[in-house]
């Protein structure tokens, strides 16, 4: 898939989101105007509405190069590979799904558990699990990692600003 | 006189003297590791502030953002993997330093052409924030509307090729910061049920999710793929005059420093162009002034000088469009702006009259910043460059857990972890696919204020939709609106158009080779 045509996708889903929100979700969860001041959906269907004259306008401006045989610029007729120089804002390239699931199912997981699980454990097998996945095998040198951190955050948390630690306490 | 007197003496107090040496010293160390800057690691520290007094939270802040911008030159120079973007000019000379075994004096170059930069533009934010500040007290809700639109508008352009995808970005920003209770009614909004979205979504977990941990998840990324090759750090002359800097070299830039500062005044002081914008115009006058333009590029401590004095001198300035107008210049400052309000303030003119003790306090934590940056600094510069060096394996996990409990910390909730992964996962695609998560965060952040000087101004005008037309200052900054964006849009298709003639010739050139 080119760039152009991840954009046009995404413009698409962008479109869709703002017909959804400005059909559906406003004016379900929104209260109604009380008769005084400016509407409470005002400012959301505005800033949608922006969002969906952007996409659109986006949309048209593809739509007309590839309709008048326009020369597409090589960075946006190849795939979006990896692109540096922009450090510290976006980073245009390929959704590497299958990465982006492996480290994000450990957090999600961590989330569910910790309800469930004393804090001690759940974050200590989080860390192992989670240095494991991004290819660490010194063992070592991964347990003393959670061991510390794990101690460290609980005692911070505990004593340091007294915060309730999550999930079901064992000391 | 006597808050003048009491808001500096506050600024000495024991604790807050901790705790922005604290603030420098983990900020250069953390903008001395490649990939954490100065906005993400505010992020990622504003949840241990809930528990300090106001002034010593936002010295704290300060100084971790003071300290992460001298930080970031850190691996510039040893690495030239500039620690922050704003940094890459400074890598550009300090790199073939240390290549030559000469890193060590271009870091102290570095540090000293920092704190100069940084301690002009905390003098000239202190003289010009509060009389702009009276003067700003004259605008009513017309003109902050007004202004609101146009920082948006200015912003959107911020780390992104098109402003269409910025303004889309900020408009979903502003749509995210209307969840929660409408004002007018009191009654909740767009909260779909989920009853912990009631009060709305908290700065901290949404920061830290698009911020730090979105970007974590490119890096491991990269890390993965290219196996997280360590990279090595020349070894350091060991002759006296190849470490030192002596007076004569600093001073022979001085006149450099001080433009260098002066153009990161100016850029800090105008929302939306932020450090880097700074430092690479610093570093061109500088070049194109310079009596030894030829050696820019290949060690010279004048560029080095150029780059740091002009980055760090927008630390303080950009602050004044905050103290001003109560209005973010840019990413670090909008967390900032973050900070005052979950410690109950309004950023505005106002803060000079509702809190005028602690602005003088938060003065005196930037001057006190300042110098302890040079201490730190001048200190702890062989420790911090081996903070470019700690293993990927150890940091990345520590970054992450940090990230979980940082979003858990705020309301000691864990739907509040998981609005932080939902905006990870949303900052991933946002910066893969071009959106500018700048431009989201700052439309966030402005909705409420956004939405309550447009509920005034229909509630003051009763209705009368020409309210604009008769206040001469907000016209004016609706059409500066107006004009933004029909210019960047101008601008946006000439670019479009180059790079299609581009393509066309590069086409037509092909078929003549085949």
């Amino acid at each position: 898939m080119t760039r152009i045509k991840r954009d046009s996708i995404a413009y698409l889903a962008i479109i869709g989101f703002c017909i959804l929100m400005l059909t559906w979700g406003i004016p379900t969860y929104t209260p109604d105007y009380p008769g005084y001041g400016a509407s409470p959906a005002l400012v959301a269907n505005v800033s949608v509405g922006i969002m969906m004259f952007m996409a659109c306008l986006s949309l048209l401006n593809i739509g007309i190069a590839a309709y008048t045989n326009k020369p597409i610029p090589a960075e946006e007729s190849e795939f979006p590979e990896d692109m540096e120089g922009d450090a510290g804002f976006t980073q245009v390239g390929r959704v590497k799904l299958k990465h982006l699931a492996s480290t994000m199912i450990p957090c999600v997981l961590l989330v569910v558990a910790i309800e469930h699980v004393p804090y001690i454990f759940v974050s200590f097998i989080f860390l192992m699990v989670f240095q494991y996945v991004i290819g660490s095998r010194k063992w070592v040198q991964s347990i003393v990692v959670s061991v510390i951190l794990t101690a460290v955050l609980y005692i911070v948390m505990r004593y340091g600003f007294g915060v309730p630690i999550p999930g079901p306490q064992i000391f | 006189m006597e808050m003048i007197i009491a808001g500096l003496l506050d600024s000495i107090s024991p604790a807050s003297l901790m705790f922005v040496f604290l603030g420098v010293a983990i900020g250069v160390l953390i903008g001395a590791i490649p990939g954490i800057n100065g906005p993400m690691a505010i992020a990622l520290f504003i949840p241990v502030t809930y528990y300090m007094s106001a002034l010593t939270a936002i010295g704290f802040l300060v100084g971790l953002n003071k300290g992460a911008f001298f930080g970031g030159a850190v691996s510039a120079v040893l690495l030239r993997t500039p620690g922050t973007p704003e940094a890459a000019a400074t890598s550009w000379d300090g790199y073939p330093l240390t290549q030559q075994g000469k890193g060590e004096k271009a870091l102290r170059m570095a540090l000293y052409s920092s704190v100069t930069g940084d301690f002009v533009s905390t003098v000239v934010l202190i003289a010009i924030a509060s009389p702009l500040a009276a003067v700003a007290l004259f605008m009513g809700p017309a003109e902050i509307f007004a202004l609101i639109s146009l920082a948006l508008t200015v912003i959107a352009g911020i780390g992104t090729s098109s402003i269409s995808r910025g303004l889309m970005a900020a408009g979903f920003g502003i749509l995210v910061g209307l969840v929660g209770t409408e004002p007018v009614t009191a009654l909740t909004r767009l909260t779909f049920d989920v009853y912990q979205l009631g009060s709305g979504l908290s700065l901290i977990p949404v920061a830290i999710g698009l911020l730090a941990f979105s970007e974590i998840l490119l890096q491991l990324e990269k890390f993965t793929v290219k196996g997280g090759g360590k990279q090595t750090i020349h070894e350091s002359s060991t002759k006296l005059e190849d470490r030192m800097l002596t007076f004569k070299e600093f001073f022979a830039s001085g006149k450099t420093l001080l433009r260098g500062s002066m153009i990161g005044i100016g850029v800090g002081a105008m929302p939306g162009l932020g450090a880097p914008v700074a430092s690479f115009m610093s570093y061109d006058q500088a070049m194109k002034r310079s009596k030894n333009s030829e050696e820019f590029g290949k060690g010279s401590l004048e560029g080095i000088g150029a780059s740091e004095s002009a980055n760090s001198a927008v630390v303080a300035s950009s602050m004044i469009p905050l103290f001003v107008l109560g209005i973010p210049g840019n990413l670090a400052v909008a967390m900032l702006m973050g900070a005052f309000m979950i410690h109950g303030m309004q950023p505005g003119p106002l803060m000079f009259q509702e809190n005028a003790q602690l602005m003088y306090g938060i003065y005196g934590s930037l001057l006190i910043a300042s110098l302890f940056l040079l201490v730190i600094g001048r200190l702890g510069l062989r420790y911090f460059c081996k903070a470019v060096n700690i293993p990927a394996m150890i940091l990345y996990p520590i970054v992450v857990f940090t990230c979980i409990m940082g979003a858990y910390l705020g309301r000691s909730s864990m739907f509040d972890v998981g609005v932080m992964l939902a905006f990870a996962f949303i900052g991933y695609f946002m910066r893969k696919f071009d959106y500018s998560y700048v431009a989201f965060l700052i439309g966030f952040i402005l909705a409420p204020e956004w939405e309550r000087a447009l509920q005034q101004v229909v509630i003051i005008s009763e209705y009368d939709t020409y309210m604009f037309f008769q206040r001469p200052v907000a016209m004016g900054l609706m059409a500066l609106t107006l004009f933004v964006i029909v210019r960047t849009c101008k601008l946006n298709i000439k670019s479009g158009r180059k790079k299609q003639v581009e393509a066309a010739a590069a086409k037509a050139g092909q078929h003549k080779a085949d």
